[in-house]
């Protein structure tokens, strides 16, 4: 877990999606995730777990905002790496506790896992790499 | 029912000392406290004895597009209803009186997942060529292919597979319920994944964790302990468990949903 600015040293996002926190715009992350998912040419497994795993991030997120709060979700791809940032200012400001099953099930869905706070702006980072075999 | 079927899978199969069985256990059933011991054992062997009765009817619904697992599944929800709400003192027939519970279900299933109702023909029958595209093609490339690759072997668009597959993956909130009701008080008789495991032991609340683990239908609980436990691929774990990747997606998703309103609840 990093404690740096968010932002630093990362290049502008392809697509940003922000949405106000509440359950029923979930949907439209996973949405957008595994459109960016499969223009990234990951592989349909690849695709359904960055579907679960923003589902499970962003879930996270939006059960500790306020309604009025909104949450922004950053979606970059690098040669082959799809990279989504998700993020608001929550009640809480803290990071989400790495003991729990949520954890472990976004560390098993997808490459790398990250998440900080800074001044209550909770973060979570979510990587995953296509298959080297994966010719475009 | 004039079939020839084996006495397994058959309710015509049934003898006489069988029915004498279940109507014998039904009798102790209901003399027995429902939190009883005995009583899940009782009610486990009268679930167990009926399952060819799921699985005669289940066949009823073949070449319907979904697999005969998922039909038995649902139906299986209809028995332990079943069992759990007849009454033996009435004089009825069980098998009478379970039928159209099962078949309930099983229609049920149709209604909320199934096609025809809410998915245009010509989507169902992307999604039936996607299906096949992706076996050959995790076959070939000895990995799950990607929508380009899909896109590429089935001649549509990328947008046209993702749709379809979106499709194919659409679970309604019913979904969720049924997994909820399923759940019901008792323990399924599949078979179970044995042992604990060491992630699981790592989680700090594990204690939090684990009835809402238990409270899944033995299935999901199965696939997640695969996915997120035993690390096995969602692609590994359908063709394991027979059924298809979007399918095996469709029950993850709606676990994880389950699961996290249960700890958010705590």
């Amino acid at each position: 877990m990093s404690n740096e600015d968010v932002d630093s040293n990362r290049q502008p996002s392809d697509v940003t999606l922000s949405f106000r926190a509440t359950t029923a715009n979930v949907a439209l992350a996973r949405t957008m995730a595994a459109a960016m998912a499969a223009r990234a040419h990951l592989t349909i497994d690849q695709i359904e777990d960055v579907r679960l795993a923003i589902d499970e991030a962003v879930s996270q997120l939006v059960n500790d905002c306020d309604e009025q709060t909104h949450v922004h979700c950053d979606f970059t791809e690098t040669a082959g790496t799809l990279v989504i940032q998700t993020k608001a200012t929550t009640r809480s400001g803290q990071p989400p506790a790495t003991d729990t099953f949520s954890w472990l099930v976004l560390a098993a869905l997808v490459d790398e896992v990250t998440a900080g706070a800074d001044n209550g702006l909770v973060h979570l980072e979510l990587c995953i790499t296509r298959p080297a075999s994966v010719t475009v | 029912m004039a079939q020839v079927v084996t006495a397994h899978t058959s309710t015509g199969g049934w003898t006489s000392a069988k029915r004498d069985r279940a109507r014998t256990l039904f009798t102790e059933l209901a003399n027995l406290p429902a939190d009883s011991p005995a009583h899940k054992v009782v009610r486990d062997e009268l679930i167990e004895m009926h399952m060819p009765l799921v699985e005669h009817l289940a066949r009823r619904y073949r070449d319907r597009g979904e697999s005969q697992e998922d039909l038995t599944q649902v139906g299986m929800l209809g028995l332990i209803k079943a069992v759990d709400r007849f009454e033996v003192a009435r004089g009825l027939e069980f098998s009478t009186f379970a039928t159209p519970t099962i078949l309930g279900e099983i229609k049920r299933h149709f209604r909320d997942h199934a096609w025809a109702v809410h998915i245009p023909r010509s989507l169902q029958e992307r999604n039936i060529e996607i299906n096949h595209a992706i076996e050959s093609l995790t076959r070939e490339l000895n990995r799950p292919p990607t929508i380009a690759e899909l896109a590429r072997r089935t001649k549509l668009q990328d947008a046209e597979v993702l749709e379809a597959m979106d499709a194919g993956r659409a679970y309604t909130a019913a979904s969720i319920d049924a997994a909820a009701e399923a759940s019901g008080d008792g323990d399924s008789p599949y078979d179970r994944i044995g042992g604990d495991d060491l992630a699981l032991e790592a989680l700090e609340l594990r204690e939090s964790f684990r009835p809402l683990l238990a409270a899944l239908p033995e299935r999901e609980r199965q696939i997640v302990m695969l996915r997120f436990f035993k690390n096995q691929s969602q692609s590994q774990i359908a063709e394991q468990l027979g059924i298809s990747q979007m399918h095996v997606s469709r029950l993850l998703a709606t676990s994880l949903a389950q699961i996290r309103a249960g700890m958010s609840d705590n």
